[in-house]
């Protein structure tokens, strides 16, 4: 039995999950084929509809 | 981002994928693969000297292919972790087989490894959450839009990278066939330089001109003279970069940033021949950066080509007004036919306006497709690696009434896996999958929390 | 003890946000001129790991004790600042933010001088106000592990079953004699085409018989106290009070389908509503043949700008029942975009088109007119009027806002956006959770959701919620209100009355009636400093003392003019 969880993919879904379950108390593994995490929203230059940028 | 990288519960294993998955709910087995980054991630500082030296470029898959990066890199200035990887297959010492190692020399944290090797590490879980989001449509499978061969047209996550103050053009929306001819003239230069230099070292060393060599060579007074023959056409191909140089370099002067887009929506969406399903964002997507270029310049105007124009979250109607009043955006509806390029480089769009019951065509400085939401390519190998049924389009299969849900229990989906959404849906969607995952893993903690 | 102030400024040049219309280099050679500041740095981002890594470094190289980051708002941000501060050895409350990226560079985008001069202005008033910064603590307060869902709808439901099913105490509150909310009234739902009311009594039964939630129905919300860790309810029944305490509530109040009274004649039997009409399903009453449903009836209008987003998807699934019951019956739906966004709507979509639906586009100009018999619209694709004979007339009207969202809002002391939906913490990062500290939001009352959504925004809420439920604490910021000056408080209670979130009382001491402030509920709005004459309240971080600095900062000419 485990009470880990692993969060595959580091895009903002997988950091808004992983961050969400951490702030619970559980321990996640979070696993990302890329060097970074950020995903598509790490290349977006701005968000609508507020135009925050998406860093 | 850095949250997720300071956080003390959060074991991050980036530049790794899952290989093998086992077990069943509350009790998985994950094996997964950390790959070499030959690059010691707790000595690496980050600071940049390796990849100022580093001798090899290749395209920057970070910036759509728009740029260049070295092979020693970081994905992108931000990113976390906040360490260096060496592209193996482009590196000079350990894909090319040559000898290099600047890398190693610079590194004032000796970090450099290249005997790293991927590392296997076996994690055991009681829930999996998969959130490995969408893949860009590639437009080259739609011939009439001239993605392949009309430099101007590009997707839309190029036009983000574009737009992007931290990207190839630093914000300034030159033209990727401005770009292609700012390369082109700076190979040509170097290679100008390299011959006026041998050039100038002949005529300085024989106290002759080149034409002068020239015309004897072509009378045929130089006779078997190698040398005078090698000088001549040295001189000869000098002259003709010259003759090339020059007009190109009047071209880039004259060349000036897009100021007139078009935006084509639903391309590989909604679309029989391709994917039949509505992409979500790209709408709004097109509205946002088209008021974003509007912003950099305000002489910027943009058309967006659509059928539906989809604003349907809380307070995109009102952005998309927005747009239209003051961002200087039209709305047309109709789809592209066909687009074509006169000899400027001006892509040409031709197409129908319903609204109005014509055939147009209109030249533009830049074509931007809207390119469709597609699941990842790694989707269906990861889908029969964890035992998850995908639906017919190839996303994460869930049941409306239980939507984080995949076909196996212990296994939940969220974001862009499922299908086409925008950010804020997939936070939320995010949020929900660690509810149900908390529920799995939760009671035991509350077992151990009760016998503490 | 004179302690010498050394403060580091870091300016930032927030991508192109700030750099690319104010001249950031500039800013940073004149920050080095102001008082007190030791060391200046300019940064592409501030907020990556490198621009936070220099904060760090520089606080211990250069020992500063004050830290002013020129850049973005504060709402991004300054928690990361903070947090940084302190992993640099320096308390967290000696830091301040100058926003000279929404509140300067964003505004004048085309006064690049002026801009400048701006930010200037903005950063020697931020210098001022950081000389005076004195560290703080924070402060920790109990964290009840109940919760609260208002609504038994899908969403209240839902949320309220996912937070029990993690043991959790839940009280689940509802209006009306039944749980089920807005499920009740509908006949089937899309895309799965399941029976509304056997789903919602399905979820209710499990509600019902969980032993860890409590339902209270026919009841309505007198009175909510108290803040996050510690809220106080009282509810009444029937005119029974009953009172309980929570720690965390979550908002599932749902939305009204709008009756367009008023609208293309609508009178509620020939020309009706889509909720109408699942009525007359439910009924085994549908009995016409020539139905036109018109889409966007009262919504992307002058009066409520945005789209209720579902009516698109409701019209094709009630027309495609239509035809399933009765494949005679034509059906026209005239729209002005089909909202079938996503997978499975654009097969609904796909699906209503191959059972024989008309789709006619209109002119938001040129809407359609309903008499008698036949609705005449102006097709816009065809260019020419088109007379269609009808003998139902279906409105897609749009979702609005519960009329007890303003109530609720007052009572909670949460906010409505202009449509009065309630409006969540941030549109793309937060959409779960209100401003407000320990209330969480989901479903129709947040703004028009299909039930798939409903059901995800609710899980979402429930895990956002459980988030402080799972610690033992809370532990807040103190940029509160404080009484600095217990003599001078006369105990006049005008802060109490003018308090927006209860966080001030008057007790009995042995000096008195004074004021007492309650750490936890108090947002640092200022209200009460502003209004005590006495000066006796003054808000941590923003006294009296540092503002007024700020502002002879301000007025001061200083080498710009």
């Amino acid at each position: 039995m485990s009470d880990d969880v692993l969060v595959i993919g580091g895009g903002i879904a997988g950091i808004q999950a992983a961050l969400d379950l951490a702030e619970m108390g559980v321990q996640v593994h979070m696993v990302e084929k890329l060097p970074s995490i950020g995903g598509k929203m790490a290349q977006l230059d701005k968000t609508f509809p507020t135009n925050d940028c998406a860093i | 981002m850095l949250d997720v990288g300071r956080h003390p519960h959060i074991n991050l294993l980036a530049y790794s994928e899952v290989e093998e998955v086992s077990g069943e709910v509350g009790n998985f087995k994950v094996k997964v693969r950390s790959k070499a980054r030959y690059v010691n991630e707790d000595l690496c500082t980050g600071c940049g000297s390796c990849a100022e030296k580093c001798p090899t470029m290749t395209v920057d898959v970070y910036n759509a292919g728009l740029g260049n990066r070295k092979a020693i890199y970081k994905y992108f200035p931000q990113g976390i972790p906040s360490v260096y990887t060496i592209d193996a297959e482009v590196c000079r010492q350990l894909g090319q087989g040559k000898k290099c190692g600047v890398c190693a020399k610079v590194c004032q944290a000796n970090a450099i490894d290249y005997e790293q090797k991927d590392r296997e590490v076996e994690l055991e879980v009681g829930a999996i959450v998969l959130a490995t989001g969408y893949d860009v449509f590639d437009p080259s499978v739609i011939p009439e839009y001239g993605y392949d061969h009309i430099p101007n047209v590009v997707t839309a996550l190029e036009f983000e990278r574009l737009l992007s103050a931290s990207g190839p053009t630093a914000g300034h929306l030159d033209r990727p066939s401005d770009l292609a001819l700012e390369v082109e003239v700076e190979g040509l230069e170097k290679e100008h330089k390299k011959l006026s230099r041998q050039v100038k070292q002949l005529e300085e060393k024989h106290g002759k001109s080149s034409a002068e060599v020239v015309e004897q060579v072509k009378s045929g007074s130089a006779g078997d003279d190698k040398d005078l023959s090698n000088w001549a056409s040295l001189a000869e191909k000098l002259n003709g970069v010259e003759a090339r140089l020059d007009p190109m370099k009047r071209k880039l002067a004259a060349a000036r940033s897009a100021k007139k887009l078009a935006f084509i929506q639903c391309v590989g969406s909604r679309d029989f021949r391709f994917n039949k399903f509505c992409s979500s964002y790209c709408c709004m997507h097109s509205v946002k950066e088209a008021m974003i270029a509007n912003e950099h310049d305000n002489e910027v105007s943009s058309s967006i080509f659509c059928m539906d124009l989809r604003a349907v979250g809380r307070g995109f109607e009102e952005y998309k007004l927005r747009g239209g009043k003051q961002s200087n955006i039209r709305y047309v509806r109709g789809r592209v036919a066909e687009i074509t390029e006169d000899e400027a480089h001006n892509p040409i769009v031709w197409y129908e306006s319903t609204t109005s019951r014509q055939v147009l065509h209109e030249a533009f400085d830049m074509v931007v497709l809207a390119t469709a939401c597609v699941p990842t390519a790694g989707a269906a190998k990861l889908a029969e690696l964890l035992g998850v049924e995908l639906e017919s389009n190839g996303f994460v299969k869930t049941d409306p009434l239980a939507p984080l849900n995949t076909s196996r229990d212990g296994i939940f989906v969220c974001g862009c896996a499922q299908g086409p959404m925008d950010i804020p849906e997939s936070v939320a969607q995010a949020s929900s999958a660690a509810a149900r995952a908390a529920e799995v893993v939760a009671p035991a903690r509350q077992t151990a929390a009760a016998a503490s | 003890m004179a302690e010498e102030i050394r403060i580091g400024v870091f300016v930032c040049d927030c991508g192109s946000n700030i750099a690319g219309y104010l001249e950031v280099s500039e800013l940073a050679e004149y920050a080095k001129t102001l008082p007190n500041v030791v060391y200046v740095k300019e940064n592409l981002y501030t907020c990556s790991e490198s621009g936070i890594n220099e904060i760090k470094s520089a606080i211990e190289e250069q020992k500063l004790n004050r830290v002013v980051v020129a850049s973005c708002t504060p709402r991004t941000h300054e928690p990361l600042f903070r947090g940084t501060c302190e992993e640099g050895g320096l308390n967290p409350y000696l830091f301040e933010m100058v926003n000279i990226r929404d509140q300067c560079s964003w505004v004048h985008m085309q006064e690049k001088e002026q801009g400048t001069g701006k930010a200037k202005d903005l950063i020697r008033m931020g210098v001022a106000k950081a000389a005076l910064l004195k560290p703080q603590e924070p402060i920790e307060s109990p964290m009840d592990p109940r919760a609260m869902v208002i609504g038994g709808g899908i969403s209240g439901m839902t949320s309220a079953l996912a937070l029990a099913n993690r043991g959790y105490q839940v009280t689940l509150v509802e209006k009306a004699a039944e749980l089920g909310g807005l499920l009740l009234q509908l006949d089937r739902i899309g895309p799965s085409n399941t029976d509304a009311a056997s789903l919602a009594a399905k979820h209710a039964e499990q509600v019902h018989r969980h032993p860890k939630i409590k339902v209270f129905t026919t009841t309505s919300i007198d009175q909510i106290k108290g803040y996050i860790g510690n809220f106080n309810v009282t509810v009444s029944t029937n005119g029974v009070q009953e009172e309980f305490g929570v720690g965390v509530i979550v908002v599932a109040t749902g939305a009204r389908v709008l009756k367009p009274v008023g609208l293309y004649n609508y009178d509620g039997e020939r020309v009706i509503t889509q909720l109408e009409l699942e009525d007359l399903f439910k009924k085994r009453a549908f009995a016409a043949k020539n139905v036109v449903m018109i889409q966007c009836a009262g919504a992307r209008n002058e009066e409520r700008k945005y789209c209720s987003r579902i009516c698109c998807m409701v019209a094709i699934k009630n027309a495609i029942a239509i035809k399933e019951r009765s494949p005679e019956t034509n059906i026209q739906i005239l729209y002005r975009d089909i909202q079938a966004y996503g997978t499975e709507n654009e097969e609904l979509y796909q699906q209503a088109k191959q059972l024989g639906v008309r789709f006619l586009k209109y002119d938001q100009a040129k809407p359609p007119k309903v008499e008698d018999g036949k609705v005449t619209v102006y097709h816009q694709l065809l260019g020419r009027d088109l007379v269609l004979p009808v003998d139902l007339v279906v409105l897609s009207t749009p979702l609005i806002a519960g009329e007890d969202n303003e109530a609720i809002s007052q009572l909670l002391r949460v906010s409505l956006d202009e449509n009065k939906f309630f409006l969540e913490g941030h549109v793309k990062l937060k959409p779960l959770d209100f401003a407000n500290d320990g209330i969480y939001l989901c479903g129709n009352a947040h703004y028009p959701a299909t039930v798939r959504e409903a059901i995800s925004q609710a899980l979402g809420a429930a895990s956002r919620a459980s988030i402080p439920l799972s610690k033992d604490v809370m532990k807040v910021e103190p940029i509160v209100s404080t009484l600095v000056d217990e003599e001078a408080c006369r105990g006049c209670g005008l802060c109490v009355a003018l308090c927006p979130y209860g966080a001030l009382e008057i007790v009995r001491t042995e000096k008195g009636r004074k004021v007492r402030v309650i750490p936890v509920a108090c947002k640092g709005c200022g209200v009460c400093a502003a209004t005590c004459y006495q000066h006796a309240l003054s808000i941590n971080s923003y006294t009296d003392e540092q503002i007024g600095q700020q502002i002879s900062a301000f007025l001061e000419t200083g080498t710009e003019g």
